[in-house]
């Protein structure tokens, strides 16, 4: 340590001068335009029309396998409330509620749900139509505050068809809000509610951009000071095929059906042609902030629109599920294409009669697939027992989530002696088996579950996983195209499963199912009608074409359709008439 | 440190600094409510202010006299550290000025500035006296490497705050004047050199502060914005949390280097003599453990962390009302910036080390 250390005094003194020198400048400074000019600077700050908008991107759009979109966006006018500028609220509101044809409580809460953000618009009605806008234009000076908006607005090319895979639309609520806010959701902006828009939320939505522009004191756009445009959303490309959409879409509706579903499906990919749900909705009311009205009328409505019956309900799948049956005896090795059985017209077990149609004498079990013969398949199920019965039906992936990339999907059920009590809560009885064995008592299963058995046996055995994405594009816009997801393979037996596929064959060309006999195409299948408590029995057809090499698999549902034969099978054949137009099938068979 | 050195710990440098971190952390509040999400600045200032007193304390604990003597091994990690955000550092609006450190980030141009007074000070200390040029050129070698590494990143405004705190401590530690105006001169006919060196939007800023309105839209916008809503504030301010120019985000970076405009605009006049009082005061005690220090090393110490926070709040505060350049350096203690708060509290510490181990002239 030095000892002769003296301080600098004098030039610390200088130092502490400056330093004083320095904050008195500071103070004067603060005095003379926070004291002296302070009035004028406030008015310039009440003054400041500097507007930011929030540019809102567009989604991606939503293409079919062959590129031609099923949705697209809009551009549409959007009547939107600065609520910075809403000065005279009790008497702007109401002359607006009055031009839009709006409750003002609505509006009110609208504004009331915003009001963390003062700075950004708030949306009152998106989509009001070039009327409303230029009322309000005429209005401006009676309406300080309203601004009109640009936006884009999601279209549904199609409205309802395809509703139930699309999904909608909507704005985000509280606790989706609460959930995503680190991605960057605010209060008013639009997020997938259901279906693809929903799975696919993070593809589809771009990210928004911004628009800082000096205003008049009418709010009219003076000049542009920043633009960070709006990243539109990336496109996806699904695996639905328009044109057999279409025609499930108008099969379903051919008749005087009230409610049904409709999968198609490639049996070689596990990915999905077609998939409807009737009675559907228009997307496009939600894509606009649906009124109440109209959601209390989808919601309250009984045949339930918004329910996509193809994945979303579950129904006792009838003679369908003789598929299941068959199969399990021929892997058993309990039966074989010429075993033959006595079919009285009833099957007895005990003091109950099991009933069938008529009597058919002694048939072969060839003749028990095409014809649907209950005793046939009575027989067998009650020798193979429940257990065994339900093992295969779960192992064909019935009674549990195929894992579709849609939303709302239920397991149905299949109850086992095991498992029934727990399930049900009802005790397995002996003659459930034979319940079983033609798809009736607990059993239910989903369109799309039937739709993925039904592949199955199409592709020799393999259950994949049913998709509707066939690529999307990635952020650098490159493709990236989805592969097909095997779930079990190595189902069936060979043998077995030519004496099915020759049984499903049969049934079409000379049995149930004659009503989807193409002379095109040869196509197979099951037809069923199931018994239910809640009215006519459901009808059901479940097919593949062309019978020798399978490329499509489809399955139509009618709720209280009656006779699948009837009903269902006449759907399938107007899909599988628009998946091969006349003259061209055969071609490709030859081709082959 | 011996218990009986907590007697002379300035009490009330460490009140007035404490009075700056958390009326900061309410005004940091006010800036940054409308964000996604309100809290995360204020629990980030917590955190960092946490942090920042244990610094505070570990650089008022070790005596100076024994970190003086590692300013070579400090030499070395300013550079590394400067160096290391070149090679690996995280961009943020065009400039290089953070390392990433696991989920953190530290920005080291920071904790530059606290090293760089160490080392100044040890290298003034070998001399008795700074006369001639050979001992004065080495000293601004030992300063311009760092310097030249931050006006590189590009980050002007430390550059110039390194600059103040060589200028000061070489003042102090008593370089004639003729030395001193000599190599003033000589920047100043550098000066042309300099503005070659400038980056386009540094250009803009400095055109700006001699005239706003020549670019009302681009760089002067948050000149103009920024003393409407200092100036709106008029005598007692809009009230805490009724800022308009705060709400509607006129203002860029009003949680950094504007965090002033929201003291402004909500508390007014008043508020800004508040802070203002209290930062004097924090000076004032500054300048004391300055000319109580009990050598020469532990007053340039003091001289260099004084000169730093003037020098910042000067130019901080200017800036917002038109007196000084835009160039970004944060408000001492009140801006947003974790390693500048934590900088700026070791380096409080650093002052209490040299207040608490000085001559006892009270006995």
């Amino acid at each position: 340590m030095r000892t002769d250390y003296v301080p600098p005094l004098r030039r610390l003194r200088v130092l502490n001068a400056i330093i004083i020198a320095l904050i008195g400048l500071l103070v004067a400074r603060l005095w003379q335009i926070q004291v002296l000019h302070g009035a004028e600077y406030l008015r310039q700050s009440e003054e400041n029309r500097i507007r930011d908008y929030t540019l809102t991107a567009p989604r991606g759009v939503i293409y079919d396998r062959k590129g031609r979109p099923l949705v697209s966006n809009r551009p549409a006018f959007t009547v939107a409330i600065l609520p910075l500028e809403l000065t005279h609220p009790a008497r702007v509101l109401p002359r607006l509620a009055q031009l839009l044809g709006l409750p003002v409580g609505e509006i009110q809460q609208r504004i009331e749900a915003n009001r963390d953000r003062p700075f950004e618009p708030v949306r009152i009605r998106r989509d009001v139509g070039a009327a409303a806008v230029a009322r309000i234009e005429e209005n401006r000076m009676d309406l300080p505050g309203v601004i009109i908006l640009v936006e884009p607005v999601r279209h549904y090319l199609y409205g309802p068809m395809a509703a139930h895979v699309l999904g909608y639309v909507g704005e985000i609520s509280e606790e989706e809000l609460g959930q995503r806010r680190d991605q960057g959701y605010k209060p008013g902006d639009l997020i997938g509610k259901s279906g693809v828009e929903r799975v696919y939320e993070s593809v589809l939505r771009g990210t928004d951009g911004r628009l800082r522009m000096e205003v008049d004191a009418l709010g009219r756009p003076l000049r542009v000071l920043q633009r960070v445009p709006a990243i539109p959303g990336r496109a996806i490309v699904l695996t639905l095929d328009l044109t057999l959409q279409k025609a499930a879409f108008e099969g379903l509706r051919t008749g005087d059906q009230r409610s049904g579903a409709v999968v198609a499906m490639d049996p070689r990919t596990g990915e999905i042609l077609a998939l409807e749900s009737m009675p559907a909705y228009d997307p496009n009311l939600f894509a606009i902030g649906i009124t109440p009205q109209r959601w209390q009328a989808l919601t309250r409505d009984p045949l339930r629109p918004m329910l996509n019956r193809a994945l979303g309900a579950a129904f006792e799948p009838g003679s369908v599920f003789k598929i299941v049956t068959a199969t399990a005896a021929l892997e058993e090795g309990i039966v074989g294409p010429t075993s033959t059985f006595y079919a009285p017209g009833y099957f007895r077990l005990g003091r109950w009669i099991f009933r069938d149609l008529r009597a058919w004498g002694t048939v072969t079990f060839l003749q028990g697939i095409q014809n649907s013969i209950n005793v046939v398949f009575y027989t067998l199920g009650f020798r193979l027992g429940g257990e065994t019965l339900a093992a295969y039906a779960r192992k064909m992936g019935l009674g549990e989530i195929t894992g579709v990339d849609l939303t709302g999907e239920i397991a149905g059920t299949i109850p086992s002696p095991s498992t029934k009590q727990q399930l049900i809560g009802e005790p397995w009885y002996p003659g459930d088996a034979v319940n079983m064995s033609i798809g009736q008592g607990a059993v239910t299963v989903t369109p799309l579950q039937v739709a993925r058995m039904i592949s199955s046996v199409a592709n020799g055995g393999t259950l994949l996983r049913p998709r509707v994405l066939l690529l999307a594009h990635e952020r650098d816009r490159t493709a990236r195209p989805a592969d097909p997801v095997v779930q079990r393979s190595g189902l069936y037996d060979a043998r077995a499963l030519a004496v099915l596929r020759a049984g499903l064959r049969a049934a079409v060309e000379r049995g149930t199912g004659r009503a989807t006999n193409l002379t095109r195409v040869a196509v197979a299948g099951k037809t069923g009608s199931a018994e239910n408590p809640r009215g006519k029995p459901h009808a059901w057809f479940a097919g593949y074409a062309p019978a020798e090499a399978p490329r499509l698999a489809v399955v139509a549902f009618v709720e209280h359709g009656f006779r699948g034969g009837l009903a269902a099978a006449p759907i399938v054949r107007h899909v599988m008439e628009a998946a091969f137009p006349e003259g061209t099938a055969t071609v490709r068979e030859a081709g082959r | 440190m011996r218990p009986r050195m907590l007697r002379y710990v300035d009490w009330a440098l460490v009140a007035a600094t404490l009075g700056l971190v958390l009326g900061g952390a309410v005004v940091l509040y006010s800036a940054t409510r409308t964000f996604p999400d309100p809290w995360a600045f204020v629990k980030a200032r917590a955190m960092h202010a946490a942090l920042g007193l244990i610094f505070l304390v570990v650089f008022a604990a070790v005596d100076y006299q024994a970190l003086g003597r590692l300013w070579r091994p400090l030499l070395l990690a300013t550079l590394v550290l400067l160096a290391a955000v070149d090679v690996m550092g995280r961009t943020a609006q065009g400039a290089q000025r953070w390392i990433p450190l696991g989920p953190l980030s530290f920005q080291p141009s920071e904790v530059a500035k606290l090293l760089l007074i160490i080392t100044l000070a040890r290298h003034l200390d070998s001399h008795r006296e700074v006369t001639s040029l050979r001992q004065v050129v080495p000293v601004l070698l030992h300063a311009a490497v760092p310097i030249l590494l931050i006006v590189q990143q590009p980050d002007m405004g430390t550059s110039l705050v390194l600059l103040a705190i060589l200028t000061a401590m070489l003042f102090a530690a008593g370089t004639p004047m003729q030395t001193l105006g000599g190599l003033l001169a000589s920047g100043a006919l550098a000066a042309p050199l300099l503005w070659q060196m400038l980056h386009d939007y540094q250009r803009r800023r400095l055109i700006v502060f001699l005239d706003p309105t020549s670019d009302p839209l681009g760089a002067g916008y948050a000149l103009i914005q920024s003393k409407i809503a200092v100036g709106s504030g008029q005598l007692l301010g809009k009230g805490f949390l009724q800022g308009t120019q705060n709400l509607l985000r006129f203002i860029p970076e009003q949680h950094t280097d504007f965090i002033f405009t929201v003291i402004g605009e909500e508390l007014g006049f008043a508020g800004a003599l508040v802070m203002l009082g209290l930062f004097g005061l924090w000076l004032w005690r500054a300048s004391i453990a300055a000319r109580q220090a009990k050598d020469r090393l532990g007053m340039l110490m003091a001289v260099g962390v004084l000169a730093m926070i003037a020098f910042h709040l000067f130019i901080n505060v200017g800036m917002t009302v038109g007196l000084a350049p835009i160039t970004g350096i944060p408000l001492p203690f009140i801006s947003h910036g974790g390693s500048a708060l934590i900088a700026m509290l070791a380096a409080t510490g650093l002052l209490l080390n040299v207040g608490m181990r000085r001559k006892k002239i009270l006995f």
